[in-house]
C-alpha cells in the first residue's frame, strides 16, 4: 500500500535528492525503470496489452472493436459532416481499489476522470495519428468504434505514462475484420464482416499513436518517473504527449506549483527526447513479441488426429 | 537513459538451480525436517483428524483440514494455525513499530501502522522536549501539531491492544520519535522477524530502524544523543553524495529480499548488501541482476545454516 501522506524530513530528503542527482532508489533524475510488456493477454478482446512498472505500476488495457452508428450531431454542418464520415475511439480508465489505498470507495472516481479525460483528448483528434476515417464503414450509417479500456491493476507511482505506452501496445496488437460492402439495386448499401482470423486488418496509423512522459518538478529540477513519495513531493507536473517523429501532440501542466519558462521549455524537450526513445524501444519490443509468437506458430504447424491422416 | 523492456519470465523456484548450474539434491524427506510447508486457500494441510483447527484453516465434511488463507502452517501440539503472507499487522505488547500520523485529535494522535485499524497515540504517552517529567495541561494539547503534524513518521512501541484488535503507542525512551535523515521502505509484515534489538547500525555507516508491522527507515548514521538534538524537528541534517548513495543501496537491497520474499534483519541485509556491491545502485531496481544477488544471499544461507546444523 503506498502512502499517502508524507513527512516534512522525507519531502527534504527528496528535495535534495534530486537536487544531487541520487533520487531516494538511487536513480538519476532521468531514469526510468524496467518494464515488463505482454500483449495479446484477453482472447475475447480485440487487442490487448499489460504493463508492470518496475513490478511496481501495473495496467492492463484492453482494446475492443465493434460496428455502431457514426455520430451525426455536431455544432454546425460542417462539423457533422467530418463527423459523418468517421469511426470513434471510446476511452475508459478505471483505478482498482485494490492498488491504492486512496483508490478504495469513491477516492478513484475524481481520479479515473482525469485520466479518462487525458486519454481521451490525444486519442481522440487528429494528433492521434489514427486514420479515423479508415474506421468508417458506409458514411453517414456504421463505422467501427474502437473501445479502448484500461485498469489500474497495481499503483507504485508515474500511472499516466505507463497507460500511454501500454494502450500503443494494445493498439499495436489490435487487429479489425475486414468488411465486404454490397450495394444493392434500390440505392440501398449492406455490408458483411468477415470472420476469418486470418482476415484481419490493424487499426491504421497505430504507429503514429503518441506515448506520455510525466516530467516532475521537484525543488527546481524535474524526474521522470517518479516513485509514489516522489509524487507526493511534487509541486507540479507535466504531462508531454510525443509521436514517433518526435512531435509534441499533447501538453497537460497538473498540480499547485509553477513552473517558470526557461524550466518549462527544458522539460518540453526532454520529454520529446524522452518519448521518441520510448517509443523505439517499445516497437522494438512488440516486433520482437509478434517475431516470437511467429517462430512459435510456425514449429507448431502439425496436424493430430484425423487431420493428420490425409 | 535507456527505456528496458522485458517479456514476463516465471520464476525457476520449482527445481533450484544455483549459479553454478547445480542442482539441490538434499531428500525431500530430509527437506521437509526444516522447511517450512507453504499452502495456498483450499490447500489440504491433514487428513489426520487428531490435530485441531486453529485461525486460518477450515474442516470439510470428510473431516480433512483445509487452508483458508495462503501462508505458513504453523503447529502448537495438536493445533493447526495457517498465518498468511500478506496479512495486516495485529499488534503485540513490546513490538516495536514504524507509524505514520493521519489524524491529529482530541488529547491523541491516530498511527498508521499498517493494522487493521490505525493505532492511538496518547498525549500522555510522549516525552516532552527537553526530558521535563510533568504532567500534560491544556497547552500542551494545543501545540500538539509541533510534536507530531499528518504524515510524519514515527518509531514507538505497542503499549497495550484493545479488544477490537487496535492499538495503543508509546515513545516514552530516548530512541524512539520522530524519523529524519533518510528513507522509507515498506516490506510484508511477515517477512520482518522479531530480534532481541531492532535498532542497528551498519557498517556502511547506515542506521537501520526495522519496524515489525513492515515499516523500515534506512538513515544517515548520527552520532548526536538524544539531549543535544530537538527530538520533535523537521529538520534533515546534510548528507553527502556517498551516504545517500549507501542509503539508497541498502533501501534497494531491503526490496530485493521483500519481492523474493526472504526474511528481513540485519543479516540478511548485510548479506544482500555485500552482494549488491559489485552493482550499480540504480541497477538493483533489475530483475536479472536482483536474481544474481538473491542467488548469492541463499547460498551463504544455507552455508550458514549447514555450519550451524554440525
Amino acid at each position: 500500500m503506498p502512502p499517502t501522506l508524507i513527512s516534512p524530513s522525507e519531502n527534504d530528503y527528496i528535495i535534495r535528492g534530486v537536487d544531487s542527482n541520487i533520487r531516494a532508489d538511487g536513480r538519476g533524475r532521468l531514469d526510468y525503470r524496467q518494464v515488463i510488456l505482454e500483449t495479446g493477454l484477453i482472447t475475447q478482446a480485440s487487442g490487448s496489452a499489460r504493463c508492470r512498472l518496475g513490478e511496481g505500476t501495473d495496467v492492463l488495457v484492453g482494446v475492443k472493436v465493434e460496428f455502431g452508428a457514426v455520430e451525426l450531431d455536431g455544432a454546425d454542418e460542417d462539423v457533422a459532416e467530418i463527423k459523418a464520415k468517421r469511426g470513434r475511439v471510446i476511452c475508459n480508465v478505471e483505478c482498482s481499489p485494490i492498488a491504492s489505498q486512496q483508490f478504495a470507495g469513491r477516492g478513484a472516481d475524481d481520479f479515473n476522470n482525469e485520466l479518462t479525460q487525458m486519454l481521451d483528448r490525444v486519442l481522440n483528434g487528429p494528433q492521434s495519428g489514427l486514420n479515423l476515417e479508415k474506421l468508417c464503414i458506409i458514411p453517414g450509417q456504421h463505422c467501427w468504434i474502437v473501445y479502448i479500456d484500461a485498469i489500474v491493476l497495481d499503483y507504485a507511482g508515474n500511472i499516466l505514462d505507463t497507460i500511454f505506452m501500454t494502450t500503443r501496445a494494445a493498439l499495436y496488437s489490435t487487429r479489425i475484420p475486414k468488411t465486404i460492402i454490397q450495394e444493392r439495386g434500390d440505392g440501398e448499401i449492406e455490408f458483411d464482416i468477415l470472420d476469418d482470423v486470418e482476415e484481419c486488418e490493424r487499426i491504421e496509423g497505430w504507429d503514429k499513436v503518441p506515448v506520455a512522459i510525466t516530467l516532475n518538478k521537484i525543488g527546481s529540477r524535474h524526474i521522470v518517473d517518479a516513485t509514489p513519495l516522489e509524487e507526493l513531493t511534487t509541486e507540479a507536473k507535466l504531462l508531454v504527449t510525443v509521436n514517433k517523429d518526435g512531435k509534441v501532440c499533447g501538453l497537460q501542466k497538473s498540480g499547485g506549483g509553477s513552473i517558470e519558462p526557461s524550466l518549462l521549455i527544458d522539460m518540453v524537450q526532454t520529454g520529446r527526447s524522452l518519448g521518441q526513445s520510448l517509443i523505439q524501444s517499445l516497437d522494438e519490443m512488440l516486433q520482437r513479441e509478434e517475431n516470437d509468437i511467429n517462430l512459435k506458430r510456425a514449429q507448431k504447424e502439425r496436424k493430430l488426429g484425423f487431420f493428420a491422416a490425409t | 537513459m535507456t527505456f528496458q523492456f522485458l517479456s514476463p519470465k516465471s520464476s525457476s523456484y520449482t527445481n533450484k538451480v544455483d549459479v553454478d548450474g547445480d542442482i539441490d539434491m538434499l531428500l525431500k524427506t530430509e527437506r521437509e525436517n526444516f522447511e517450512t510447508q507453504v499452502v495456498t486457500p483450499g490447500e489440504i494441510i491433514t487428513s489426520d483428524t487428531q490435530y485441531m483447527r486453529g485461525h486460518g484453516t477450515f474442516t470439510t465434511e470428510k473431516n480433512q483440514r483445509l487452508s483458508s488463507v495462503a501462508g505458513v502452517v504453523e503447529h502448537v501440539n495438536k493445533l493447526i494455525s495457517v498465518r498468511s503472507l500478506h496479512a495486516r499487522y495485529t499488534g503485540d505488547i513490546g513490538d516495536l513499530v514504524i507509524g505514520r500520523i493521519t489524524e491529529v485529535s482530541q488529547r491523541r494522535w491516530k498511527v498508521d501502522i499498517n493494522s487493521r485499524q490505525d493505532a492511538v497515540l496518547l498525549l500522555s504517552a510522549i516525552n516532552l522536549p527537553g526530558g521535563i517529567q510533568r504532567r500534560k495541561t491544556e497547552a500542551d494539547e494545543l501545540q500538539m501539531r509541533k510534536f507530531f503534524s499528518e504524515g510524519d513518521l514515527l518509531v514507538a512501541e505497542v503499549q497495550g491492544t484493545f479488544q477490537d484488535g487496535s492499538s495503543s503507542l508509546h515513545t516514552r525512551n530516548s530512541k524512539y520519535g520522530k524519523l529524519r535523515n533518510g528513507s522509507f521502505v515498506i516490506v510484508p509484515q511477515a517477512l520482518v522477524q522479531r530480534c532481541k534489538t531492532h535498532f542497528h547500525t551498519l557498517p556502511c555507516g547506515v542506521d537501520l530502524t526495522l519496524g515489525l508491522n513492515g515499516y523500515i527507515w534506512v538513515s544517515k548514521h548520527t552520532t548526536q544523543t538524544a539531549e543535544e538534538l530537538e527530538i520533535y524537528s523537521n529538520e534533515n541534517e546534510e548528507i553527502d553524495q556517498e551516504n545517500r548513495e549507501s542509503i539508497a543501496r541498502v533501501c534497494n537491497s531491503i526490496s530485493v529480499l521483500s519481492r523474493h520474499f526472504m526474511c528481513i534483519n540485519d543479516k540478511m541485509i548485510m548479506l544482500a548488501y555485500e552482494a549488491s556491491l559489485n552493482f550499480l545502485v540504480k541497477d538493483l531496481l533489475k530483475l536479472d541482476v536482483m536474481e544474481v544477488i538473491i542467488s548469492e544471499v541463499s547460498e551463504k544461507m544455507t552455508l550458514l545454516k549447514a555450519g550451524v546444523r554440525r
